[in-house]
């Protein structure tokens, strides 16, 4: 067996030593690291510019059309003011009480042997309806019926066109003067009717005028 | 396995290794990757804002396009109910009008008085003032006010009559003395 004699074996363990210096390959170790980290910031970077780019035409955009989308903003604040007013003006002009098909309806409600010698009437606040009082004569053989059918003739007619109608008497009485009816005298009354009602079903403005009661009045009298 | 036995020196050379490594990435995430990360994410939530605003914008020039072709009958009417108000103070053209109007609906003496202007509590009407007139007409045909009122309500939209007094004038029972009060809605000039 033949006899292996290491003589260099002190210089190759300083070589082994050197090899696996602790620093040098902590140096390899941080520079590989540091290349790596390098690229990657490097990427990073790349696209943080790519989407600066984006950010700067998404801008450029957004410049060209801040002026349009400003004035169709406004406009449409104004659009919208006004398609409001016009809606409270309309609901206004719709909510009115019409007060000639009322005095139309009034005049033909009137029989010949009773007279209206006055009105007073208005529309209550915030639509609770309106109030009606009138006061006038009725001639007949029986005065006060005369006056009553004309109480009925008004709740019928008025209650056609209108809600919750209401009449009442709120004076019915006998007076000393006679009419001269058809060549007849008969007694008078004197009456006030109290009407009330709501006009939330009201006819629309009649296009045609109230007829004539001169004549009626005049046949009366 | 079976770890190299290290000497003195070289876990000296090993921990401030280490130490090079950690500063490193220390300086790396904190003066480099951080503020960059940072302007990224500035300049993609910048992005997003803008293209919200964009898409939005798109939605609201729509809208308003939209609206402009269903604002048409509201324009229209809207500038026809102007165009019953003239130019000019209410006082000096109405009760001429109102003169006008029943002298030409054989009613004479018609006269018109301002009693009162308010303004309307609804903002919509924030632009519109609300006049309080006294017409009277001292002697007038039954038949021809309840025309006359039926003609007015028809071609006066912003007139309403909230008050009427007819009363059958002494010694000429032809004749009613009549009291109308109106109110009209006007805008403010």
């Amino acid at each position: 067996m033949a006899l292996h004699l290491n003589l260099l074996h002190e210089e190759i363990l300083e070589q082994r030593q050197r090899k696996r210096d602790p620093l040098k390959i902590g140096i390899l170790v941080l520079v590989s690291c540091g290349t790596l980290l390098f690229l990657y910031y490097g990427w990073n970077a790349y696209q943080t510019f790519e989407i600066k780019a984006k950010l700067n035409a998404i801008d450029g955009d957004w410049k060209k059309l801040e002026p349009q989308v400003t004035q169709a903003q406004k406009r449409s604040a104004q659009l919208t003011d006004l398609i409001n007013t016009t809606r409270v003006l309309d609901d206004y002009i719709d909510n009115r009480f019409f007060w000639g098909p009322f005095l139309e309806k009034l005049s033909r409600c009137v029989p010949p042997n009773a007279q209206l010698t006055g009105m007073e009437a208005g529309v209550l606040e915030d639509d609770k309806g309106v109030t009606i009082t009138i006061d006038g004569v009725a001639a007949a053989r029986e005065p006060r019926s005369a006056a009553e059918d004309l109480r009925q003739m008004l709740l019928e007619q008025l209650g056609k066109s209108y809600h919750d109608v209401k009449v009442e008497f709120k004076t019915l009485e006998d007076v000393e003067a006679v009419a001269n009816l058809g060549g007849t005298n008969v007694p008078m009354a004197r009456y006030i009717l109290s009407i009330t009602l709501n006009p939330n079903a009201a006819a629309k403005p009649a296009a045609t005028p109230a007829p004539s009661r001169t004549k009626r009045r005049n046949e009366s009298s | 396995m079976n770890l190299p036995k290290l000497s003195k020196d070289q876990i000296k050379k090993l921990l401030l290794s280490t130490m090079g490594l950690i500063f490193l990435l220390y300086v790396y995430f904190t003066f480099f990757l951080g503020p960059l990360q940072k302007i990224r994410d500035g300049a993609l939530a910048q992005i997003a804002d803008r293209q919200q605003k964009i898409d939005g914008s798109k939605t609201e020039m729509a809208k308003a396009a939209n609206l402009e072709r269903q604002a048409k009958d509201a324009t229209a009417r809207f500038a026809t109910l102007k165009a019953f108000s003239p130019e000019g103070a209410p006082i000096a053209w109405f009760p001429p009008r109102m003169k006008t109007f029943f002298a030409s609906q054989q009613i004479d003496r018609a006269v018109a008085r301002l009693e009162s202007n308010a303004n309307f509590k609804q903002s919509e009407l924030a632009a519109w003032t609300k006049y309080n007139w006294l017409i009277e007409m001292p002697q007038a045909d039954f038949a021809a006010l309840g025309k006359a009122i039926a003609e007015l309500e028809n071609r006066e939209p912003l007139l309403s009559i909230t008050k009427l007094t007819i009363h059958v004038v002494p010694n000429e029972p032809q004749f009613q003395q009549v009291g109308i009060a109106a109110t009209t809605v006007i805008e403010k000039r």
